[in-house]
């Protein structure tokens, strides 16, 4: 009985000290994600200029949202165009990348290095940078000059048809490399005594990357479009700065949509439905994206 | 025959092929960083004048940031407030994290694996959808272009991954070297100082370098919070270039340079437990 009691004491003592361990974290966290995130769920039906009180709205705001912003479903099908554009193009890149890179060349590490290197870099800086690339006088034009393709030279940002592909092509080039760091992190776990089996029965080297690196990276494929896909709906930086929803609202997407309803127009409530919506789509990613890590099997299996 | 060496072409030539484009791709991947370099080295008329030469004398005018003022952009307070808010934040959430991480990976915490799942989902929360209530938040304590407006919340926002990542190496760490350590008389919290601490460098230095880089270069958050002009960061004080045709490109040019060499020498150094870090998340471990 003395003994039984003194072990419940103790276990009981051992699980305060892991709680207090994680509480630190857990504060930080209710304080600014959770609990705020349930602030904004909630102030998506409610109408608030940030000065007086929150005044109820029902889903008004939603309605408005659906059916009479017009800005609304132009938001979303951009933010779905750049996202999966966005997607595919770092994929391709990314997995040629990883595929060149462990094919086992001399100085691989450097090339990885520089593939990498736009990832860590400020996006607001890339942003700025890539503005004076596509400008007028920028470099873009002026390499096109240089070959003698004047015909060709466009004022990049300013016309509808190219300024979407202008934020596409700046984001292949910033995340080509990150998808590539996990495809080689992938490749490394496979078995290289397949390829040389493969080898064996004579498949050339192009065709064992098609019948055994495509498809036993399955996994990492799901993972990383979850993961593009979350960064995709969050786009801010890129287009606030290289386009600022121009010409024309002609790249108009949520994330700008957004910031700018809440803080140009103090429509605190509404930029809240907005949001809502955000948070959805990145839920039903990350979900996927737990699912394929595998980590929730890992978790419940111990 | 490194570890890497899994699917070779099996020939000099065609080995000697596929460095070939490699060099090529990567030149074209870092001729925008090369350029930008190249411009902040040369005076602004001749930036755009001759954007393709490589400057013919090193011109460092363009690093006088103190021409800037005039613009209203103050390049060396936003350096200043970059460097307070990043390296407060870093310490922060190093101690909050790896105390989170160490005790759903050792210790016996109820729902550990639901706290998990928790916080893989949490690494996805945009900050869109907490923007609004944390800036109301800060603005009834008064505390709009304080460094704790972005401290506390950096944070928290950075939280999830990197106790994710951390509990997935501790995991892995040794239970008899603990175990050995609290015979000897230590609580939880000096075993784990003492014993598991000195040996976690690795990772932890891994989950501090990709942290660095999320705060160091994080945008739209400071954008909300920090409004005085003494208050922002690097990347919102550069928002003050933006469309602006009377600042000349070269002062431009040095300030971003300004705004990535960290990351770059950052990079440079960390880039073993950087890259390992990445995909540590997300491929299983």
């Amino acid at each position: 009985m003395a003994i039984s009691e003194l072990k419940k004491r103790q276990k009981i003592r051992k699980r305060i000290t892991a709680i207090l361990f994680v509480l630190p974290a857990l504060l930080f966290l209710v304080m600014f994600v959770a609990y705020p995130v349930f602030q904004s769920i909630a102030l998506s039906l409610f109408k608030w200029d940030g000065a007086g009180s929150w005044e109820f709205n029902g889903l008004e705001n939603y309605r408005k949202m659906f059916t009479t912003d017009r800005y609304f479903w132009t938001a979303l099908k951009n933010t779905i165009l750049f996202t999966v554009l966005m997607t595919c193009g770092e994929m391709f890149l990314g997995f040629i990348y990883s595929v060149l890179v462990d094919l086992g060349v001399r100085g691989w590490k450097i090339f990885r290095f520089i593939f990498f290197l736009p990832v860590t870099l400020s996006q607001v800086a890339i942003s700025l940078l890539f503005v004076k690339i596509f400008q007028e006088d920028g470099l873009v034009n002026a390499m096109l000059g240089f070959l003698n393709l004047e015909g060709l030279q466009h004022i990049w940002l300013g016309e509808i048809k190219y300024a979407m592909w202008c934020l596409i092509i700046t984001s292949w080039w910033i995340y080509g490399g990150w998808h590539m760091v996990f495809f080689l992190a992938g490749m490394q776990s496979i078995n290289p005594e397949i390829y040389e089996q493969a080898k064996i029965d004579g498949a050339s080297t192009l065709r064992r990357v098609f019948v055994i690196t495509v498809p036993l990276l399955k996994n990492v494929w799901f993972v990383l479009i979850a993961l593009s896909f979350i960064l995709g709906f969050k786009m801010f930086t890129l287009v606030y700065i290289m386009t600022t929803e121009g010409p024309s609202f002609a790249t108009v997407v949520l994330g700008t949509r957004i910031y700018r309803y809440a803080f140009w127009v103090h429509k605190y409530g509404y930029a809240s439905t907005w949001a809502v919506v955000m948070v959805v789509a990145s839920l039903i990613f990350a979900i996927l994206y737990v699912k394929f890590t595998g980590y929730r099997e890992e978790a419940l299996a111990e | 025959m490194g570890k890497f060496r899994r699917n070779d072409l099996g020939g000099p030539f065609a080995n000697t092929i596929i460095v070939i484009i490699l060099t090529i791709w990567a030149i074209a991947q870092i001729y925008p960083v090369f350029w930008l370099f190249m411009s902040s080295l040369k005076p602004s008329n001749l930036v755009r004048a001759r954007i393709f030469d490589l400057p013919k004398t090193l011109y460092f005018g363009n690093y006088d940031f103190k021409k800037l003022n005039e613009y209203g952009i103050t390049v060396l307070v936003y350096l200043k407030n970059s460097v307070i808010v990043t390296s407060a934040s870093l310490l922060l959430l190093m101690i909050v994290s790896v105390l989170a991480a160490y005790g759903i990976a050792k210790l016996e915490l109820p729902g550990k694996d639901v706290i998990l799942v928790i916080l893989l989902v949490l690494i996805g929360v945009p900050v869109h959808a907490l923007m609004i209530p944390i800036f109301y938040f800060f603005v009834r304590l008064n505390m709009i272009n304080s460094y704790w407006g972005l401290i506390l919340p950096y944070v928290a926002f950075n939280t999830p991954f990197a106790v994710v990542v951390l509990q997935t190496y501790f995991r892995q760490f040794p239970n008899e070297l603990i175990d050995a350590a609290k015979i000897d008389g230590c609580g939880d919290l000096r075993a784990f100082i003492a014993v598991v601490m000195p040996i976690s460098l690795g990772p932890v230095a891994s989950v501090l370098v990709i942290s660095f880089l999320a705060i160091w270069n994080e945008f739209l958050f400071a954008l909300v919070m920090m409004r005085d002009n003494a208050a922002k960061t690097l990347p919102v004080g550069l928002m003050g270039f933006k469309g602006r045709y009377v600042v000349e490109w070269g002062p431009m040019m040095s300030a971003l340079v300004l705004a990535i060499i960290p990351s770059i020498i950052f990079y440079f150094i960390f880039s073993k437990s950087l890259l390992k870090g990445i995909s540590a998340g997300a491929i299983k471990g």
